[in-house]
Parts: structure tokens; C-alpha cells; sequence
């Protein structure tokens, strides 16, 4: 019991440090729904870091970087080449997909490192993730920078005349969403599921990203969605646990992504537009061009 | 550009305002010129000085390059010629943060807030209070004293999208301000204001040219206004300085012909009106606005063939979700719309079309016409159903186009042709086109929603003769505008609307400017 619910949690922190970065993101506007590409690159390339130097920070640092370069790339395509959003985030996703099934596939197996440490049991890192999402709340809503990246992602020209650079701040926020992702993919790789093998992220890029709906772009809120989703996940590996008996382990490893999408279906409905959409960046997804 | 050396305007903010003298040149443009690609000259060899303490207008046609003027002196565009001066010191904005710097506040017409935020955050927003942790209590006393020093009142925590437009304005005047701004850049500063307010940003004017700050307003055609706010103005045609005047000096009349560069007819050829059978009559009539919140409460009112019913009020006060509602854009929540005798509450857009009715939108761009459609398909979007150029199911293109031949000839429309996206035409030539195609079906009703707004003089003119000639052909017409001489001179009933409600119908003949004006201002209640 007390192994299901330690589980749960590291899922979450790895849910929380993606969806961080791409709150960030999508804060100052910017939409990447290529986490889940990003994520897989810093998962492979930190295995392969960390298998083949032996060293752990080594492995996090390599997850951490290749997740910048990929979020500059998205910047690149969305802030300077004005391009659709969606479109250039999910050639990320493919790519990440495509790439790293490619990488990877020598190294296929366990990493084969002593694990690493744990407080009470549980991965440092989960508290980690809880002071990064008081950071991010407090940067976003105590301080000038998150006064600007709320701006820049809700109305760019009145950011611009009042004397910001629009492009420079949305490039910081998706290199750090991109690191987060990175870093987040690591974790997983080098944490939470230490075993290599093609696509063995399952779709927590996509939860992540749709935790950041859902929270409606607020930190807390996106914490106690990735809690949530991280019991959910668990739940759905052992359903007998709670459950004994209750439809087959294939309808259960279901439940979260049809949770996703069911939350996605919900935050795009009228009825919840009309109460809530308030909360959503305004300019989110749409490429700024000066006048 | 010359190469010489030129200040970093950052250093040198800190000293470069001390001591004015009232009467100085603190601003002096020399030779401004900017051509835009395809070469045309928005600005040609502008020159012009602002002095201390003096309100200088700018005034202009639309493409008379005022906007291009005021971009420059905001660091949004850059010069390709000539040099600006601020307190003699020659400077060169890269951006607006340059001019900012060196004490150059704007406050744009369509307004450069962000609605989501505070007050306080909007106003915060790039100053350099604002790196950081932001100390939310010291900000919001220093906002609240610069506001109250200039007679304004602003609530730092209010959420902008909860203000009205001229609360609005004030919340921009108070960001330059407490910027450091001494040059103050107006668009069109009482555009969207009430009279009330109007009168209230004069006075908070006249304290900020007591303080030496120099005031330049941007005017496209209100001149009134620049006669009674200004002490000098320049005038813009084509891209040049037409002249310069003195405002005492001036007429109404000087300004429009310099302006326009003819003889403007101020007083509009207005028949006795002649009512008939009533044609559109609207009961108990409320609907929601797009926030889903009820914006148009209980309206009842009666429009007759060869009326033309003005709706007076304030941008956000229910006219424009009454437009909609009469056309079937958006739902009644009560109430009926009877149309030449039969209830049409619950019929189509189309059906209204069928039956007579006309819209020419407010919102020219997005609702009005596909900026990628070419005239002749924008021009269609009013006739596809009709039998007379769709042969089941198929387009006459043929007549249509030369439909669309027709209404350029007819309404003067300034264009190379028919084919041409419509996305090319000008503010002005595109309502006339939009005004065109709904006329020329020569409709029982029509609803026109702010069909002068952002338009120049002459355009102007145009179009609000266009209604009057519908009237004469015994069309019912609904006028929505902002602008009270508007109102005033082409109704025949006024109903000023004050959130979601008429206030009261009235007479045109009856009507008095200041009384209407309190009326859009929820100062007057009905008797």
C-alpha cells in the first residue's frame, strides 16, 4: 500500500516538472504539444549518458540540455518563423518518437547503475518538484518577470509598447519548458523506470501537457492534477489491489489517457469556456508579428 | 541617417527633463519622412515643434500618415529620413522602450491594456518598479497619488476588463504618467468617451499643461475638439504638413478644407421625414452578451418606412447586442421581433435577408467581408440566395460581377477593379462596398452599426448620405453610433442606451446634445 502510494507521488513529481516547464510556456503564450518528444529525447539521450559514463548527473545534465536545445528549436519554428504551434510541436513528438527508437535500440535493457538515493523512501525529487511549483507560482505571480510573462502570453502589442521584448521572453520561457521537460524525461529514464526500451514513456508527455489544461494554468492546481493522475496510473498497473476482479488490466491501463482526454473534452467545452475561460492565456498559440 | 554620434537615450533620462521653462521646444521633428514599400509616402518632410505646457493637435484624414507620424515619435516605426529632438538633444528610437526612456508617453485608441490583469499590473507593466518582487502596496500608493495629482481615479485592483472605455483611457494616461512621461501622445483621445468624461480628461489636461508637459492629440474629425483643446495645430494631408495654425485662429470650417483639401458641406441635405406603415417593432426585447451575461434588457421600440432611428450610447451598453438580436446573429432570451406584420423572433439570418432586412456590421473586417474573397464573392454574400443570380444552385458570376461593377461606380469606391481581394481596400472603400451590397437590395430595414466610425471626412459624408437616401426611398433604418452629431443630424427618433436599456425615446427635434450626452452617461433617469 504504502509502495503503491510512493509510486504514485514519483509519478506525479515527473507529471509536475513537465508540466512546470509548459505551464511557463504556455504562460507567455506559447503552446508545445511536443512535451512528449521532448520528454523522450531527455529520457534516451540521459539513459545513454548516465549507461555509458556511469554517471548519474551526468545523465540529468545531458536530459536537461537536449531538452533546451529542442525547446529553442520549438521557439525557432513558433517566435521567429511564426509557424503553427501545433504543427511544429508535433513534428517534435515524431521526431522525438522517431529519433530516440533509433538511439536507443543498442541500448535496450536496464541502466545497470546503482539506484539512486531515497528520502523516507520516496525520491528527493519529489520535494524538489513541490519547491519548484511554490517558485513558479511565486515567480509568476509576486514578481515584474512572471508580470511579464503573463502579459507577453495574454496581449503581446501592449507588452511590446510598454517596452518589453516580446520574442526574448518567450524564447526563455520555452527553453525552460524545455528543460523541464528534459529533465522530467530523465527522471523517468534514469528514476523511475530505469529500463530502456522504444517508446517507454507511454504517453506521459501527453498527460503532462494535459494536466496544464486542467490546471488552469495555475501551479497548485496543476500539482494536485498530476496526484491525481498519478494514483490513476497506478490504480490502472494494479487494479486488483482495489478492485479485484473488476473488468480486464487492459480496460484499466486505459483509464488514464481516457481520463485525458475527458479532461481535455471538458476544459473546451462551452459551458466551461464560459465560466472559466477567462484563465486561459489569450494570445496562447498565436505567433506574434510586429506591426 | 547620418552616422554621428548619437546618445544612448537610457543614460541620459535622469537629466534631461530638469527645469523646463513653460513656452519652450521640448519636442522638434525636422523633416520626418518614411516610405513603405511599393513607395508610397505616408510621411513627407514633416516638420513640427511641441513647446512646453501647449496642447498641440495633430490633425489629418485617415492616410493622411498620422498614424505613421505618431508610430515614429513612439519608436514603432523608424524614419528612413530625418531627425527628432528632445530638449535639443537629437535622439533615435529603436522601440518604444527608447522613447519611453526619454519621456515619451502614448495612449492608443484601441487601447493597449491587458484585460486579464489589474489595474496595477497593467500599469506596472515595463516600468522598471517592476523587476523583481513586486512591492504590491508602495506601487499602488504611488499610482493612486499621480492619478489623484492629475484629478483621475483609478482602482489599482480592479480587473481591466471590468472598466468602462473611458476608465479605460484613464488607466493608460496614468501608466504614461507614471512612466515619467512629459510628452503625451493622444489617439483620438475622446473617441469613446461620454461627454461627461470628455470634459472631465480636459480639465486633467489643462493640470498636466500647468506642469509644463506638452499634450499632442491625434485627430481624425472631431473639430470641435481641436478647437476647444488646443492651443496650435498642424494639419496633415497626403503625408505633408498642410499647415500650421494658431487654434484661435481657426474655424471648423478652415480645418475641414485644409484638411480634406476641398470645401466640406457640414450641413446634411435632410428631407422632412415622412413616416409610414411601422416596419420593424421590437417588444420587451433582452439577450446575452458574449460573456453569457444579459446585456440587452427589455428594449421596446417601433421604426416606420422613412425613419431613421438613432441608437445613442457608449460602446458596451447593449447596442450592439441589439443589432445582432434584430438580425438573428445571437438568441432573444425574451421578447419579439415583428417584422412588417409577422413575428420573426425564431427565423434565420437568411430568411431575415429574404424578407428585407439589411446589416452592415461594425466589425467591417471579421464579420463584414473575407479580407481573402475577392469584391465580386464579398458582394455575393448578400445575393447567393437570390433567384435573380443563382440558377439552382448555380453562381451567375457574370452578374455578379457586374453588380459589383455597379455599386464601385455608384458608391465611388476607389479600387483597381472588381477582382481585387477585398483585404486591399481601404477603411472607407470597403464600408462603401459592404454599404453597396446591402442597399442596392434596396431593404425594408436596415441596421447600421457604427457605419461612420474610423472613417475619414469625406467618407464619412458618403455613407451617412447613403442612409438618408435609404430613408428617402421609405427604407426603415436603425443608427448605431457613438458619435452624437451623428445621431443628431440623421435621425428622426433618438433612443439613448445606458446598460442594456433605452433611456427614452426622443423626437429628433426635441433633442438636446447635453441631455442625450447625460443620458449615455446613466446621469439622466427617465421621467
Amino acid at each position: 500500500m504504502l509502495a503503491f502510494l510512493i509510486r504514485s507521488l514519483e509519478a506525479a513529481m515527473i507529471f509536475t516538472f513537465a508540466g512546470l516547464g509548459e505551464l511557463v510556456d504556455q504562460r507567455s503564450g506559447i503552446l508545445n504539444v511536443g512535451l512528449e518528444g521532448i520528454m523522450l529525447f531527455g529520457a534516451t539521450l540521459g539513459f545513454i549518458a548516465a549507461k555509458t559514463t556511469g554517471n548519474y548527473l551526468i545523465g540529468f545534465l545531458v536530459g536537461i540540455g537536449i531538452g533546451a536545445l529542442l525547446g529553442l528549436m520549438h521557439g525557432f519554428f513558433s517566435i521567429t518563423l511564426g509557424v503553427d504551434q501545433v504543427v511544429s510541436g508535433m513534428g517534435i513528438w515524431i521526431f522525438g518518437f522517431g529519433m530516440t527508437t533509433y538511439i536507443g535500440n543498442p541500448y535496450t535493457g536496464p541502466l545497470g547503475l546503482e539506484r539512486l538515493p531515497t528520502v523516507f523512501g520516496i525520491s528527493p525529487f519529489f520535494f524538489l518538484a513541490i519547491i519548484m511549483v511554490v517558485i513558479v507560482w511565486f515567480v509568476l505571480t509576486k514578481t515584474g518577470w512572471g508580470l511579464n510573462i503573463r502579459s507577453v502570453g495574454e496581449q503581446p502589442s501592449v507588452a511590446e509598447v510598454s517596452g518589453l521584448k516580446v520574442a526574448r521572453i518567450r524564447y526563455l520561457c520555452v527553453i525552460f519548458g524545455g528543460m523541464m521537460a528534459g529533465f522530467a524525461g530523465a527522471v523517468y529514464g534514469l528514476y523511475y523506470n530505469p529500463v530502456w526500451n522504444y517508446n517507454f514513456l507511454m504517453g506521459w508527455g501527453f498527460i503532462s501537457l494535459a494536466l496544464v489544461f486542467f490546471s488552469m494554468w495555475n501551479p497548485y492546481l496543476l500539482f494536485g492534477g498530476a496526484v491525481l493522475f498519478g494514483l490513476l496510473w497506478q490504480l490502472s498497473l494494479n487494479p486488483q489491489m482495489f478492485f479485484p476482479g473488476l473488468a480486464s488490466r487492459y480496460v484499466w491501463r486505459m483509464v488514464p489517457f481516457v481520463m485525458t482526454i475527458l479532461v481535455l473534452i471538458l476544459i473546451s467545452s462551452k459551458w466551461f469556456r464560459s465560466r472559466w475561460g477567462a484563465a486561459t492565456p489569450e494570445a496562447l498559440g498565436k505567433p506574434y508579428h510586429k506591426k | 541617417m547620418s552616422k554621428t554620434k548619437e546618445q544612448e537615450p537610457i543614460e541620459l533620462h535622469g537629466d534631461i527633463w530638469k527645469h523646463i521653462q513653460p513656452g519652450e521646444v521640448i519636442l522638434d521633428a525636422r523633416g520626418i519622412t518614411k516610405r513603405y514599400p511599393g513607395g508610397v509616402l505616408a510621411n513627407d518632410h514633416i516638420d513640427f515643434k511641441i513647446r512646453a505646457g501647449e496642447i498641440h493637435a495633430i490633425l489629418g484624414e485617415n492616410g493622411a500618415g498620422k498614424t505613421t507620424l505618431m508610430s515614429i515619435l513612439f519608436g514603432l516605426l523608424q524614419p528612413d529620413e530625418g531627425e527628432i529632438y528632445v530638449r535639443g538633444l537629437k535622439v533615435r528610437f529603436r522601440s518604444p522602450e527608447d522613447a519611453i526612456k526619454m519621456g515619451i508617453g502614448m495612449v492608443h485608441q484601441h487601447r493597449k491594456l491587458v484585460p486579464a490583469h489589474t489595474v496595477l499590473e497593467n500599469i506596472l507593466l515595463g516600468h522598471p518598479r517592476s523587476r523583481g518582487v513586486i512591492n504590491v502596496k508602495e506601487a499602488e500608493e504611488e499610482v493612486v497619488a499621480i492619478a489623484e495629482r492629475y484629478g483621475f481615479k483609478v482602482d489599482p485592483r480592479a480587473r481591466v476588463w471590468q472598466l468602462t472605455e473611458g476608465e479605460k483611457q484613464v488607466v493608460e494616461i496614468v501608466k504614461a504618467l507614471y512612466r515619467g512621461a512629459k510628452i503625451l501622445i493622444l489617439d483620438e483621445p475622446t473617441s469613446a468617451l461620454t461627454p461627461v468624461e470628455t470634459e472631465r480628461l480636459l480639465e486633467s489636461i489643462e493640470t498636466m499643461t500647468n506642469e509644463a508637459l506638452g499634450v499632442v492629440p491625434f485627430i481624425t474629425h472631431k473639430l470641435p475638439m481641436v478647437l476647444t483643446i488646443s492651443d496650435h495645430v498642424t494639419i496633415l494631408r497626403r503625408g505633408k504638413v498642410v499647415d500650421h495654425i494658431e487654434t484661435a485662429k481657426a474655424t471648423e470650417q478652415i480645418l475641414a478644407q485644409k484638411m480634406v483639401g476641398r470645401p466640406v458641406i457640414f450641413d446634411l441635405q435632410k428631407p422632412p421625414s415622412q413616416p409610414g406603415e411601422p416596419v420593424i417593432q421590437v417588444e420587451n426585447l433582452s439577450a446575452k452578451n458574449n460573456k453569457g451575461v444579459i446585456a440587452l434588457k427589455n428594449v421596446s421600440f417601433t421604426v416606420r418606412e422613412g425613419e431613421i432611428l438613432g441608437i445613442a450610447g457608449v460602446a458596451g451598453n447593449g447596442q450592439h447586442e441589439l443589432a445582432e438580436t434584430i438580425f438573428g446573429m445571437r438568441p432573444a432570451e425574451t421578447g419579439k421581433i415583428i417584422f412588417n406584420g409577422q413575428d420573426i423572433t425564431q427565423l434565420s439570418i437568411l430568411d431575415r435577408w429574404k424578407l428585407g432586412m439589411g446589416y452592415t456590421p461594425a466589425e467591417r473586417t471579421e464579420v463584414g467581408s473575407i479580407g481573402d474573397f475577392s469584391l465580386v464573392e464579398n458582394v455575393a454574400m448578400n445575393y447567393y440566395f437570390d433567384k435573380r443570380y443563382n440558377h439552382s444552385g448555380f453562381l451567375d458570376y457574370g452578374r455578379l460581377r457586374g453588380l459589383t461593377e455597379q455599386i464601385i461606380e455608384e458608391y465611388d469606391v476607389a479600387t483597381p477593379g472588381p477582382d481585387v481581394k477585398i483585404q486591399t481596400l481601404s477603411g472607407g472603400n470597403l464600408q462603401k462596398i459592404i454599404m453597396g451590397r446591402v442597399l442596392s437590395r434596396q431593404p425594408k430595414l436596415v441596421i447600421a452599426n457604427l457605419p461612420a466610425q474610423g472613417l475619414d471626412v469625406g467618407a464619412t459624408e458618403f455613407v451617412q448620405r447613403k442612409l438618408l437616401e435609404a430613408r428617402s426611398n421609405r427604407a426603415a433604418v436603425i443608427l448605431i453610433s457613438e458619435d452624437l452629431d451623428e445621431i443628431l443630424s440623421l435621425s428622426d427618433w433618438i433612443a439613448p442606451m445606458y446598460e442594456g436599456h433605452i433611456v427614452d425615446i426622443i423626437p429628433a427635434a426635441e433633442a438636446k446634445k447635453d441631455i442625450i450626452g447625460a443620458m449615455i452617461a446613466g446621469l439622466h433617469q427617465e421621467n
